[in-house]
């Protein structure tokens, strides 16, 4: 356990080091150099959803049959990858496990901003997109509620909540350190900013009585989230009698797909921080070797999905899900069949030594291989399985157009802006809980000494 | 003054009320004349007889390749919105076709000519009125030496007054016309056979067999509905050898891949079989000997029939007559009357006469009344050049277009549907074409055009009234004039000697070419609606393919859509490829638009093809047509079950209980002959926008109803399928399940309803829906249409903007209609008292709509059959449109 805890000297580095990140950010050209793409790729964010709203979703590639296609897939994406930073704050937070302290903050705003990006991408998808709140159960003139069957109504609910208990665990977590911020602040508008945030905490024992009971609540809701609102999304694609779709294997595929990509986004994350932010005492190689065992340990269970489905596909022989197979074996779209089973399984197998876990350059290589091969897919379960569907008249082709593609890097833009703003302005690192580790550390040490 | 003529149409109350105001004076049709008040006044008083909302239907007629198509109009506030067939109708029974469907939009038509044009430039019509006056004088002087008049096909009795009084006062006028797909042929076979022309007029109704040589006579064509309607009654066994596949090849029981260059021998081991002398012993292959041999089978059992396609030699037709007389078909299968359409004096050889005048100088004023010369005829023989040589041509017709702006002056007409007029029917029963709106343009009547040519003043009214001094009125309302249809002849043959031309060479490769399944010969090509409408066994739109054999793609590593290269003498025509499964080897197929500038006959060998390496898209709503291992188009043996699945449906659920009426189709595949009748009056009824090639290409196409084709079997002789595909109505419907905004809900009738107010464009329902039925509005597709078009829409049926998802409704505000009706007068809605638009619209009566609770209506027994089946009945979705399986013959 001895590398788990940070290797700083004392408490106040700790603080100072998180910290002084925000109220004097040590690499500003870096980061410059960074958020003006970031800033370009929302500008593309802006642009694509404009052409959007004014002309119609008829600018970006789809048809019948191909209604749903890369928005949805980008939804599922993004939503995916959100999911690993709750297991890690929210799990591991209820299984006491302290490592997870160098990790949790920025894990946390990833979920967020994730969640943002993937909850975006069902709105803009609307042929009416001015109506979207036409989905919630609001007392209206026209006296009609949602449709409760609807797996886009358990959607709705699904999206908003965990958006709400993302930002709720995260703004949680983090009010202390604000308070630590707004302590350290010396220039007036950094006081008055962490100031507002901190919401007057003082760090008297009362207050972190209620936080902690809070904190905890709110990671106990969490949790359970990352099951229910995943399987809920599989819901989207299972629930249609659509042969490559309608399959009970999806939920669980689904959840362990979204955890394995999402972890491979932290792990992703986690190099470059600690890389760039100088922060390898804090995110150390240990949690290095910890991310990718998750990884890998979620990457096996979506590898089991793959070969589950499969199974199920040769087992059942129905004609329509064998036709499906055929297209993602070997249709038009293979690319993206054989492309996530590569992407996604096979440099995973990497990360079975030590060596390779620990040697961040090749653990970020592995993670981005992973993201891409999760991303091909959640595009191959949308387009393999709807532009050949039932009726081989319905047969069409699907090319994404431009439109679709510059609000995929729009989307990004949206979300690495947002991440890029939070590295700059805000506690990337849970400092404090970084000190309860430490501390708890010390103490252990001493017992053992004394024993 | 002019600048006023230019204007564009718009409506305005104004302009609505003038239309208003015209359909009264009509509604009577009490004979007198429909003079509108020019004054628009807002009604102080309401009219009698107008109800708002309440359509008005007129019987009247539209003109095709000059034929009279029997139609009811529907009119509501003065503005037709809708054209049926008149059931009441001798030759069609309320049959139509695709053209007619269409015509409707030719009326409302945004590229309709507004206005005269002179040199190219908006004039009007009293300069033209003076242009012409002076004109006449001088033909006064020359009692009318090079002045011409060109019309299409002529079967009007008021035009042919006309043309005889124009030729009273100039005598030496000539008249011409262009049609450039006609029956000359089978009139000179009877010319020769009897010793005078003579309209052939089969009843496809009569036999018990019939035997083909390429003859399509369920394809398009102005006898489409009438055949069609008379071939499904009975549906014979059909026989058919074709070198390219066609609608009646889809419905033969044996069907014959030749090239057309065999058909003769065909023919003559026929007319050896049948017994007719002195024929030759043709060499036949084995397929062709088995085809032959089967054929004589069905044929000698009594009650045969046998044809030839309209374009072949006359001496095929002659042969093929000789063959008919020893079936004795003469009278019952095949009868004659006079030729229902007039001839011009130079026969077949009237356009090529009036070219070889021209060029040689010897016309000085040509007229073209509603004929296209350029587009129409073919390049070889330089109409075009020829034009240039007339000191003053005149352009009559609904569009401005390439002989519109090759002559002097430019005249828009009217359109049928706002003009009076008369004609005959396919089968000779005249009829008079009555306005269903007072023209909303600066037109005139081609009667009236003409009318002023010769210093006339009448009124097309008139000028039609005076053809028709007694039972105007009754022919009014019916719609045709009773009984006067030519008198059927029983000819006696005189000469039986027929020696068949020389096989025509098949070097090569052979082109042959067939009038265009949606466009016919180009002269739709301004129609959108038909433009959209995919070709039947292609399912291409906007723009033809060149078809190739699925052998000759191999050989020559073809794809679908390789740009290819026909060249035949200096001439080239390119073209995206299409491969057909069940085309002749060596035969190629191009649609005539395209063919006109390529070739000059119907047929041409040593055709040289070359890829140019390019492709091209084709805006094809059905890319993939090989149904592979799938079942959708049933085939059973006569009296087997169709149905794989068992009756009473397993549900953990229990089964719901229907309340009366609940509503069900159900399609007979063996009737359906792909003709798209349906999804054109579909489009007209219920609105559905138009969207272009590139979004067609795109998959984006908007029909509620398609036809699906299929290809099953080996590609080189495949059996072809149609399959009409609307909404199924499932009652289980997953698209009811995954919309979140309760827009696709289910009503108490058994309808699949989507509410369109709710619907915010998630596309559930559309990824969820195993038949893709649904439609989705990608971009504004109506918002922006032009004000005519506005007036076109049936006002019954909401018009869907950007963003929501719409699809068949069953006619939905027909349903309605019938039960207000039937509320009102206190009774349940009778069986067949809902008919829709598909329903009405079907030559072959496929479609069949009903209240599926009641066990004697007309759907209940339908899906009564062993035949019935539920298109993928795997997907559990229990369709309320149900299919018919096909039968093996």
């Amino acid at each position: 356990m001895s590398d788990i805890a940070p290797s700083a000297r004392d408490f106040r580095t700790v603080t100072d080091e998180i910290v002084d990140i925000s109220l004097d950010y040590p690499d500003r050209r870096a980061w410059w150099m960074c958020f003006i793409p970031a800033l370009l790729l929302l500008l593309s964010f802006l642009v694509s959803v404009t052409v959007l709203f004014w002309y119609g979703v008829g600018v970006w590639g789809n048809n019948i049959p191909m209604g749903w296609a890369l928005a949805i897939s980008n939804y599922i994406f993004f939503l995916g990858i959100g999911h690993a930073g709750t297991l890690i704050s929210a799990l591991l937070l209820l299984l006491v496990q302290h490592w997870r302290n160098s990790l949790n903050r920025f894990a946390e705003a990833m979920t967020l901003f994730a969640v943002i990006c993937g909850a975006l991408y069902p709105l803009v998808h609307l042929g009416r997109p001015w109506l979207f709140y036409w989905m919630a159960p609001y007392p209206n003139t026209m006296t009609v509620w949602p449709q409760f069957k609807s797996p886009l109504t358990w959607d709705f609910f699904a999206v908003l909540t965990y958006l709400i208990v993302s930002i709720l665990f995260w703004y949680i977590g983090i009010v202390p350190d604000l308070a630590s911020a707004r302590d350290r602040a010396t220039r007036r508008r950094y006081q008055v900013f962490f100031g507002l945030f901190a919401l007057g905490w003082r760090g008297s024992a009362r207050h972190w009585a209620r936080w902690r009971q809070s904190y905890r609540l709110t990671a106990a809701i969490a949790v359970p989230l990352v099951v229910s609102v995943h399987s809920e999304i599989s819901m989207l694609l299972a629930a249609g009698p659509i042969a490559g779709w309608n399959s009970t294997v999806f939920p669980p595929y689904f959840v362990a797909g979204a955890a394995f990509s999402g972890f491979a986004v932290v792990s992703m994350i986690a190099v470059v921080l600690r890389h760039a932010l100088g922060l390898r005492n804090l995110v150390t190689s240990r949690h290095l070797d910890l991310l990718a065992k998750l990884t890998l340990l979620c990457g096996m269970m979506t590898a089991y999905g793959y070969w589950a489905e499969t199974f199920d596909t040769l087992y059942g022989n129905d004609p329509q899900e064998l036709e499906t197979m055929r297209d993602r074996l070997v249709g038009v779209y293979a690319w993206s069949y054989w492309g996530a089973v590569f992407l996604n399984f096979v440099p995973l197998q990497l990360l079975w030594w030590h060596r390779v876990r620990v040697n961040p350059a090749l653990l970020f290589l592995i993670g981005l291989s992973c993201v891409i091969g999760m991303w091909m897919e959640r595009y191959m379960l949308l387009v393999t399985t709807l532009y050949r569907d039932w009726l081989v008249s319905s047969w069409q082709r699907y090319h994404p157009s431009i439109w679709d593609w510059s609000l995929f890097a729009g989307m990004l833009g949206v979300f690495f802006t947002l991440f890029l703003l939070f590295v700059r302005f805000l506690p990337v690192i849970s400092a404090f809980e970084i000190k309860e580790a430490m501390f708890e550390e010390k103490q252990e040490r001493k017992e053992t000494g004394r024993a | 003054m002019e600048r006023e003529q230019a204007r564009p149409p718009s409506f305005n109350r104004r302009s609505l009320l003038q239309a208003m105001a015209a359909s009264l004076a009509l509604a009577g049709a009490n004979g007198r004349r429909a003079e509108a008040d020019e004054r628009a006044l807002p009604y102080v008083n309401a009219p009698e007889y107008v109800v708002p909302g309440k359509p008005k239907w007129y019987a009247t007629s539209v003109r095709f390749a000059g034929y009279l198509q029997p139609v009811l109009g529907k009119s509501v506030a003065g503005r037709p919105v809708k054209l049926e067939g008149n059931d009441r109708h001798p030759a069609t029974g309320g049959a139509t076709d695709l053209f007619m469907q269409a015509a409707l939009l030719g009326l409302y038509d945004p590229e309709r000519s507004q206005v005269p044009l002179h040199l190219g430039q908006p004039a009007t019509w009293a300069a033209f009125d003076t242009d012409v006056f002076r004109r006449t004088s001088e033909i006064d002087r020359a009692q009318g030496q090079g002045f011409r008049l060109l019309t299409g096909a002529v079967s009007s009795p008021t035009l042919l007054r006309q043309i005889a009084d124009l030729q009273k006062r100039w005598a030496r006028m000539r008249w011409h016309v262009a049609e450039p797909i006609n029956e000359h042929e089978r009139l000179e076979a009877t010319r020769r056979v009897f010793g005078r022309p003579l309209q052939m007029l089969p009843d496809f109704s009569a036999p018990a067999a019939v035997v083909s040589l390429d003859d399509d006579f369920l394809g398009p064509g102005p006898r489409q509905a009438m055949q069609a309607r008379a071939w499904s009654k009975r549906q014979p066994r059909l026989f058919v050898a074709e070198p390219t596949p066609s609608a009646t090849g889809t419905r033969a029981g044996e069907r014959l891949v030749v090239p057309s260059a065999r058909l003769q021998m065909l023919a003559q081991a026929i007319a050896r079989g049948v017994g007719v002398g002195e024929v030759d012993a043709p060499d036949l292959s084995p397929l062709e000997k088995k085809w032959v041999d089967a054929s004589l089978g069905a044929l000698g059992a009594g009650n045969g029939l046998v044809t030839v396609g309209a374009h072949y030699h006359w001496a095929l037709h002659a042969l093929v007559l000789l063959i008919n007389e020893r079936l004795g078909a003469f009278g019952t299968a095949l009868r004659f009357t006079d030729p229902i359409l007039a001839a011009p004096p130079d026969g077949a050889d009237s356009l090529a006469v009036l070219v070889d005048d021209m060029k040689a100088g010897r016309v000085t004023t040509l007229l073209i009344l509603e004929a296209e010369p350029l587009q129409a005829t073919p390049a070889a023989l330089d109409f075009r050049s020829a034009l240039d040589k007339v000191a003053f041509s005149v352009h009559g017709g609904l569009y401005a277009d390439a002989t519109a702006n090759a002559c002097h002056w430019h005249v828009p007409v009217q359109h049928e549907l706002e003009s009076w007029s008369d004609g005959r029917a396919p089968d000779g029963t005249a009829a008079i074409v009555q306005p269903l709106i007072r023209p909303f343009l600066n037109v005139r009547s081609p009667h009236v055009v003409l009318d002023r040519w010769m210093d006339g003043n009448a009124s097309d009214h008139d000028l039609v009234q005076a053809s028709w001094r007694t039972g105007w009125t009754e022919a009014l309302l019916a719609g045709f004039v009773a009984d006067s249809a030519p008198a059927a002849v029983t000819p006696a043959v005189a000469n039986r000697t027929v020696s068949l031309p020389e096989a025509p060479s098949s070097d090569g490769l052979v082109v042959e070419v067939r009038p265009d399944a949606t466009l016919w010969d180009g002269r739709y090509a301004h129609n959108s609606w038909l433009q959209e409408t995919p070709k039947p066994l292609i399912q291409a739109t906007w723009g033809n393919v060149i078809l190739v054999s699925p052998a000759l793609a191999r050989a020559r590593g073809i794809e679908n859509g390789d740009e290819l290269s026909l060249r035949f003498g200096n001439r080239e025509l390119l073209g995206a490829a299409w491969i057909m499964p069940g085309q002749e080897p060596h035969t190629l197929t191009i649609g005539l638009p395209d063919a006109f500038a390529f070739l000059d006959s119907w047929r041409q060998a040593g055709v040289r093809l070359e890829k140019t390496g390019k492709s091209r898209l084709i805006a094809s709503t059905q890319p993939i047509q090989d149904m592979a291992e799938f079942d959708y188009v049933r085939t059973v043996e006569s009296g087997e079950e169709a149905a794989t699945r068992r009756k009473d449906d397993v549900s953990f659920y229990p089964q719901r209980k229907w309340d009366s009426p609940s509503w069900g189709m159900s399609i007979d595949l063996d009737r359906c002959i792909g003709c798209n009748a349906c999804s054109v009056a579909c489009m007209a009824e219920n609105n559905v926008p138009v969207v272009g090639a590139e979004l067609v290409a795109h998959g984006r196409q908007m029909h509620w109803l398609r036809i699906d084709h299929y290809t099953e079997g080996e590609t080189d002789a495949p059996r072809h399928h149609f399959q009409p595909v609307p909404c199924m109505h499932c009652e289980q419907a997953p698209c009811e399940m995954g919309c979140p905004v309760n827009a696709a809900v289910h009503s108490p009738d058994g309808l699949n309803l989507q509410v369109y107010n709710r619907c915010i464009g998630t596309r559930t329902c559309s990824a969820y829906c195993p038949y893709k039925v649904r439609r989705f509005n990608w971009f504004e597709y109506t918002g922006h249409d032009p004000d005519s078009i506005r007036a076109m829409r049936n006002p019954d049926v909401t018009v869907r903007s950007r963003g929501v998802m719409e699809k068949c409704t069953y006619c939905i505000q027909r349903i309605s209609g019938a039960r207000i009706a039937a509320k009102i007068a206190g009774r349940p809605i009778h069986d067949g008292e809902v008919v829709t638009a598909c329903q009405q619209a079907c030559p072959t009566e496929a479609i069949v709509f009903g209240d599926i609770t009641d066990p004697d209506s007309a759907v209940s027994e339908r899906k009564a059959s062993p035949r019935n089946y539920s298109l993928i009945e795997e997907a559990n979705t229990r369709p309320r449109t149900t299919y018919l399986a096909r039968v093996r013959k």
